[in-house]
């Protein structure tokens, strides 16, 4: 078609006009199955990292002033752990969050990764590595501070991949932090 | 016939990734494993299909100076479309894709499709041009993810072929999708140019 100004701000904006009306409808159509879904994979990495509750502990997130979120977790009214969504600035490859559980004496009950960019693998192992069970780098069961052997502490960092190690440490560090500072809150 | 043949020539003749060497960010970012190789060439024909359609049947009314500006529009609307009913639908690929879905648009595969056969073909034509386009790129994908995929780690498809540890992590980083791809593209055209 000849391109007048006419005819070009006519298409351009009919255009936008019939793609903003088809964006806005699945918009409508996928809000609900999105915010589902992602309730639902938040409940399940919440599940994987805790010992057994009754509670919803999506609906009794606390915000800290950090940004992290904590999800208490209670058993017949009881407290039976904290599940904190942490995160790191200093991966390999900028920010990645963990969920990461803890028991009410602080100890690590369970981690999940929820979303990295680490080196394929080399840091993007931190998921197998920090959870092998009855090796030195297990960091379930163990408390605060988490500080890796090369720094005087007692874990094993991942072999080519100190830096997410190390970050790694700092999300679990933090995590623990504000979880020791809500359960010293009454 | 003709339909089979324009099917043929995208997978083959004209294969995006051995042949024409479009999409190359795309190809390399997401073929550290078979399945991610897979999951995006797969996403891409859908989106192929789509826009080829939706550009072919608009061609008529569309004035030329603005045909590009159109072109992105609508690509970039049906990129969205699907990266909503995935995340709707398909939560666990979407996890794995995600940052990958939005750079659909800019792959120039699409664009490329658009103003070289699109504008100038019939619907059903573009149709069967991006069908045979995007499963070409979804094929070439999914063999260099699994060539990565077995050198790097011995697994494909989660299927272990042999140990993890004899494994050449090379060819799951960055330096190993160019040396494949590389060898992949040479071989393809030794075999194509041999028939």
């Amino acid at each position: 078609m000849k391109s007048t100004l006419l005819t070009m701000t006519a298409s351009l904006c009919g255009l936008a006009l019939l793609v903003g009306a088809a964006l806005a409808g699945v918009n409508i159509l996928t809000e609900k199955p999105i915010a589902e879904a992602q309730a639902e994979a938040r409940r399940q990495a919440i599940a994987a990292v805790l010992p057994e509750f009754d509670n919803n502990p999506s609906e009794e997130a606390i915000v800290t002033p950090d940004g992290l979120t904590l999800f208490p977790a209670t058993k017949n009214g009881e407290e039976v752990g904290t599940a904190v969504e942490t995160y790191s600035d200093n991966g390999f490859s900028g920010r990645f969050t963990i969920l990461a559980g803890f028991d009410r004496d602080g100890r690590v009950t369970g981690f999940r990764v929820l979303s990295h960019s680490e080196t394929p693998g080399l840091g993007a192992k931190m998921g197998e590595w920090f959870s092998a069970e009855g090796t030195s780098h297990d960091v379930t069961g163990h408390t605060q501070p988490f500080t890796l052997k090369n720094h005087g502490g007692d874990i094993d960092a991942i072999t080519g991949a100190t830096i997410t190690s190390q970050a790694f440490m700092e999300a679990l560090n933090r995590a623990a932090e504000a979880c020791a500072n809500k359960n010293s809150e009454p | 016939m003709n339909a089979l043949r324009i099917i043929f020539d995208g997978i083959v003749k004209k294969n995006p990734t051995f042949v024409l060497i479009l999409g190359m960010c795309p190809t390399l970012g997401t073929t550290s494993s078979a399945i991610t190789g897979m999951s995006m060439g797969l996403a891409t024909l859908f989106v192929l299909m789509c826009s080829n359609m939706a550009v072919s049947a608009i061609k008529s009314i569309v004035p030329d100076k603005v045909r590009i500006p159109v072109y992105i529009v609508v690509i970039a609307s049906f990129v969205t479309i699907l990266q909503m009913v995935m995340q709707a639908y398909l939560p666990s690929l979407y996890a794995t894709l995600g940052i990958f879905i939005p750079l659909i648009v800019v792959n120039c595969i699409l664009l490329g499709r658009a103003e070289a056969f699109a504008s100038k073909n019939g619907v059903f034509a573009s149709l069967c041009d991006g069908l045979g386009v995007g499963v070409g790129f979804t094929l070439a994908l999914t063999l260099l993810g699994s060539v990565r995929e077995i050198l790097g780690t011995g697994a494909v498809f989660g299927c272990q072929l042999y140990s993890a540890d004899y494994g050449a992590l090379l060819f799951v980083l960055a330096p190993g999708a160019f040396i494949v791809l590389g060898l992949l593209i040479a071989l393809f055209n030794r075999l194509y140019n041999n028939e």
